[in-house]
């Protein structure tokens, strides 16, 4: 592969390597950079060489190299919470260097909220980039008193929801669908628990997490709105550790220890809700065999062979019931495992190479007995190979390149209906399709004040057999179309194929110490899609492949940012606008059959899609009172033929205003208060126009054809939470375990927040010859002030 | 599916999640009228009646506007009957067994000819199954399903060939239950053309789609039936065109509520098989359809209830 992109990309590599310091012997300091106390591989930490401008950012793995002339360095080794090493190195010779770092003093003027350098907003050449480590996310107020991934982010600018209960998220005007979720490089297809209330992340095993909005580097593709890379922690490798708690709706533990010191470690982390268990003996559905709870079971060991092999076995198995009683009921769970291989191929060529298997299933079982029952059963299966290289080729260029090869096994319906003893077979094909994609890119400094990162990234997608090929003709557009062809495709024959070719790109021109523009363009193509036509994305949502009948979806982004720290970096300011276009975009027509339907493609629309925003977002970093106040600007509309009259419409999560501020004060070591405050625009529905009546059923007419013409009324809530930590000391001398309580309220001041509203005639019973009472009722999914609190213990 | 999506409700707010619902009365856009045209006749013996009205804006809680002095005829190739308005809107007409008007796999033509329109639609009168029998059975409550009493369940089974599909209408002591909750169609045996459970005896969902959704002021469901309650059931022929109508129109009238408007489908209009001319071109709704009917009638006998199955 090496020999391939060396021989694809001379141009590119000719300006990479014209490069003055060839004149001099080169070294190279590389090795890795770890918390002193637990072992962790630190990500995104800096080594910086003093008085030089040169530098490097530890990798995922905590790995860095800097190649540098002979002569005399100081090195100054960085990262937030931790304190700052100086280190001289005489460098005559290729040197490996690791560093331990130690953190803080827990002083109140140090109480930090990021995890990266201070300057990195500035510094860093990608934008549309927000990063969160687990102790920021324990921090934000949470649903129900539980730290929770994905609803963190939604605090973020450009990312948003649908409302509470709604899976997944939105990012910059993109569908759930639309986003990679990536844990530990696995392919999470549903992030939800219970609904959407929690996501399936336990914040306990979660070292780091970064959401990339826009600017997107080229090892990753596939979905076209964002990626959100989450990072397991690898397990304590110098002493054994217990952290968890107890909550309202569930309980957690998490224990890391190693198992050969300094070699190898690993941590297994589980939560468990138990509510229904409590709530058994006051609801008559609990005791009668039916259930409400989630589990998930998160685990990763490591061993580190030599300093040049490591490798990591992660993976997550989670579920959630719904049980109506002992024979009814659906639930769901995501399950992958990731192998990965870290192998220095020279000090400044460090390779990872990942296998990862990624699974994700639902099961609905509904029937008084065998007699007569239903059941189905749906999943989407992955298996991945993905090589990646970094290239530490010289202090101005860090090349990546690598590859990926997907193979899918989509199994919408394995389903069986059985009626007075009469068994049916419902199921639908299995589809099977290949997605693979390389990529080159390039980190390059410029000078001081310029750096970019460049890359070109080619995806392609085959869809195979075997399976029954199906040609539709010609309907009336936003119609159901006919069949009118059916093939047998034979196995491994090629039904249809894509590919396209990724750029992306992102600059960065630093304006001052403080300040710095940035600009980034990519384009992204989604092969696979997830099908939808609800108002909020639900566990039976299926993924489809693209087909001879669905192509891929193509979105093209630009961004422009501009980024400046005040008072020492105290305060962080960013503004960014975008503009998005998307090809392709999966819409429905009235009435499509999503569920079971072997001509579901008949029933699909292809739409294209425009978004664009303005973001702000003002972070205070340090002292007592930390936060941040973000603001975002946005309109995104899709276009549609059949819809709306193939006029421009408003999305579902078209969302003008939204307005979001989370603030932590810290009054002492003991005490802080947490806050969170959202303003967000009501989400555009289709309203009727008209109400008629048909066989003494009323029916609400949208006489314009208009699709979400209307909006429902603004969304806004308040939470406050306390923390209180236990005491350090006990009878004069340390304790050995940590603990803090953690009390909250959600919706503070108990808003009915709007979710949709609905037209639909009286529940009563409508009387011969009289009218039928036409109502519009809007729906509060939380529709109260929550109360919450848990205890949580670390030793 | 919708009632065990209610269930998840039942569940959630048994952790202390409370939804909660109110009624409001937003702004709507205004639109023209449109011509409302319900043609749902069958092979009966009785006066078959079409209505013509014109819809009304939504929040409007009134009677639909009829719409008078139309010329309605349904023909066969052969022969024409004409529908004479005899209430305003409401065009009807005797057609006695004796004319062998009604044939399975006839097709008929519904014209409408108003003073500035002209409506017209086309549809095959397709074949239904006769029903087995309707048996009741003693449950105990069943949270979100039942009430505890007594529930009833029908017996037929769907011909062989795919393609069949109905609507299922059901009498309580001649009462016709009418909410949206108790739509209940079938495609072949089963709910959708995708599902394909063909020639065989309805799945149980439909089979006991037949009891009321009655509540009391608690909100909890009141018994099916009691001792001395009458069921006629009726099973109406359809097209899959009509089946396509009352499929959505139940998703978009009987509305879960609560958590469940999490698995809602957004507002859609619902598909009509008109085809209009004139002043209401693109703004004709309803349905036209002839269907054949089987029924079935039972009392519930407390005493004399078939033995449980082993």
């Amino acid at each position: 592969m090496i020999h391939l992109l060396r021989k694809t990309l001379p141009v590119l590599l000719l300006s990479v390597f014209s490069f003055p310091a060839f004149s001099q012997a080169n070294y190279t300091i590389s090795g890795y950079l770890k918390d002193a106390k637990d072992g962790e591989s630190l990500i995104g930490a800096t080594v910086i060489v003093e008085g030089t401008g040169n530098g490097a950012v530890s990798n995922t793995y905590g790995y860095y190299s800097i190649t540098l002339a002979e002569g005399n360095y100081t090195l100054i080794v960085s990262y937030i919470g931790y304190q700052t090493q100086r280190k001289e190195v005489s460098l005559t010779s290729n040197q490996k260097l690791d560093f331990e770092m130690g953190l803080e003093g827990q002083e109140l003027e140090e109480v930090v909220i990021t995890s990266e350098a201070l300057d990195e907003n500035v510094n860093r050449i990608g934008m549309s980039v927000e990063k969160m480590d687990s102790r920021i996310i324990k921090k934000i107020p949470a649903f129900l008193g539980e730290a929770d991934v994905v609803n963190s982010i939604k605090t973020l600018p450009g990312v948003s929801t649908v409302g509470e209960g709604a899976s997944g998220f939105n990012v910059r005007g993109g569908g759930v669908g639309q986003n990679l979720v990536l844990l530990d490089e696995a392919v999470v297809y549903n992030s939800s628990h219970m609904l959407g209330f929690f996501s399936v992340f336990n914040p306990d095993a979660v070292k780091d997490l970064k959401l990339y909005k826009g600017g997107i580097p080229a090892r990753y593709g596939g979905r076209i709105s964002s990626i959100l890379d989450i990072q397991m922690k690898e397990g304590n490798s110098k002493k054994l550790g217990v952290q968890g708690g107890v909550g309202t709706i569930f309980s957690r533990i998490a224990v890391e220890a190693p198992i050969v010191k300094d070699k190898s470690s690993f941590i297994l982390a589980a939560r468990r809700s138990y509510i229904d268990v409590l709530a058994r003996p006051f609801v008559d559905v609990l005791s009668e065999g039916g259930a409400l709870n989630f589990y998930d079971i998160t685990g990763k060991v490591n061993y580190k062979f030599s300093d040049r092999d490591r490798i990591y076995l992660s993976g997550y198995i989670g579920r959630d019931n719904f049980k109506f009683d002992a024979n009814q009921g659906f639930s769901w769970g995501n399950a992958t495992a990731t192998f990965r291989w870290n192998h220095l191929m020279s000090d400044r060529l460090f390779m990872n190479l990942s296998g990862i298997y990624a699974d994700y299933d639902y099961e609905l079982e509904f029937g008084e007995d065998e007699s007569d029952k239903f059941q189905w059963k749906s999943r989407i299966r992955t298996l991945t190979v993905k090589p990646d290289f970094s290239w530490y080729l010289n202090s101005n260029n860090e090349i990546s390149f690598g590859g990926e090869l997907i193979r899918y096994d989509f199994n919408p319906a394995d389903a069986t209906t059985v009626s007075q003893n009469q068994e049916t077979n419902i199921s639908l094909d299995e589809r099977f399709s290949y997605e693979g994609a390389l990529y080159i890119g390039n980190k390059q400094k410029f000078g001081n004040r310029f750096s970019a990162e460049y890359g070109l990234r080619w995806s392609t997608f085959y869809y195979v057999g075997p399976g029954s090929v199906y040609e539709y003709g010609y309907a009336e557009p936003g119609k159901r179309r006919p069949v009118v062809g059916i093939t047998e495709a034979e196995s491994g024959e090629v039904v249809s194929s894509y590919n396209y070719f990724e750029p992306r790109i992102a600059l960065r021109y630093r304006l001052s110490e403080t300040s710095s523009v940035k600009a980034s363009y990519n384009r992204m193509a989604q092969y696979i899609h997830l099908i939808s036509n609800r108002t909020a994305s639900i566990p039976l949502d299926v993924w489809q492949p693209s087909t001879n009948n669905i192509t891929p979806q193509v979105g093209d982004q630009i961004a422009l940012g501009y980024f400046q720290n005040f008072r020492n970096n105290e305060y962080e300011f960013s503004v960014e606008a975008y503009y998005k276009e998307t090809q392709n975009q999966i819409e429905y027509i009235d009435g499509a059959d999503l569920l079971i339907n072997e001509f579901l493609e008949g029933d699909l629309l292809s739409g294209q899609g425009r978004a664009y925003g303005l973001e702000f977002l003002v972070r205070k970093v340090k002292g007592k009172l930390t936060g941040w106040a973000s603001y975002t600007l946005a309109k995104t509309e899709l276009k549609t033929e059949g819809i709306n009259n193939f006029e421009w419409y408003p999305t579902r999560f078209d969302q003008r205003h939204n307005f979001k501020v989370t603030a932590i004060y810290t009054f002492n070591e003991r005490w802080s208060l947490s806050s969170n405050f959202a303003f967000i625009s009501g989400t555009p529905s289709t309203w009727p126009t008209d109400r008629y009546e048909v066989q003494g059923y009323l029916i609400p007419h949208n006489g314009n054809n208009t699709r979400n013409n209307l909006r429902i009324p603004a969304y806004h809530r308040l939470d406050v939470s306390v923390t209180l930590n236990g005491k350090k000391e006990k009878k004069g001398r340390p304790r050995k375990n940590q603990d803090y309580w953690v009390f909250g309220l959600y919706n503070v001041y108990g808003r009915q927040n709007p979710f949709s509203i609905y037209f639909t005639q009286g529940t009563d019973r409508p009387a011969a010859g009289t009218p039928i009472d036409s109502k519009g009722v809007q729906v509060a999914i939380i529709g109260s002030i929550v109360p919450a609190f848990s205890y949580n213990f670390k030793f | 599916m919708k009632k065990r999506i209610k269930l998840i409700a039942v569940l959630l707010v048994s952790i202390g999640l409370f939804s909660c619902e109110q009624d409001i009365f937003p702004e709507l856009e205004t639109a023209p009228p449109q011509l409302v045209v319900d043609a749902f006749l069958t092979n009966d013996n009785a006066p078959q009646c079409i209505r013509l009205a014109q819809s009304l804006p939504y929040y409007q809680a009134d009677v639909l506007t009829p719409v008078r002095g139309a010329t309605v005829t349904v023909s066969t190739g052969s022969v024409s009957i004409s529908f004479i308005e005899n209430e305003p809107g409401m065009y009807c007409a005797d057609i006695p067994n004796s004319m062998d008007f009604y044939q399975v796999g006839q097709e008929y033509t519904l014209l409408v000819e108003t003073n500035n329109t002209v409506v017209s639609s086309s549809v095959t009168m397709n074949r239904v199954p006769e029903i087995d029998t309707i048996e009741f059975k003693y449950e105990e409550e069943r949270p979100g399903f039942n009430a505890e009493g007594y529930i009833a369940q029908f017996f037929a089974v769907d011909p062989e060939g795919p393609g069949d599909t109905y609507w299922i209408k059901t009498y309580k002591n001649n009462a016709f239950l009418n909410k949206p909750s108790e739509i209940n169609v079938a495609y072949d045996a089963a709910f959708s053309a995708g599902g394909n459970v063909d020639g065989q005896t309805f799945i149980l969902p439909i089979r006991q789609s037949i009891n009321p959704q009655d509540e009391d002021a608690n909100g909890d469901l009141l018994p099916a039936y009691s001792s001395g309650d009458s069921i006629r059931v009726e099973i109406h022929s359809i097209s899959n065109d009509a089946f396509d109508f009352f499929l959505q129109a139940q998703e978009q009238i009987d509305r879960p509520g609560g958590f469940g408007e999490l698995f809602a489908v957004p507002l859609a209009n619902l598909p009509t098989n008109l085809e209009a001319t004139g002043a209401f071109e693109n703004r004709v709704v309803g349905f036209f359809n002839v269907a054949a009917v089987s029924e079935f009638t039972n009392w519930l006998d407390p005493n004399n209830l078939p033995p449980k199955n082993p």
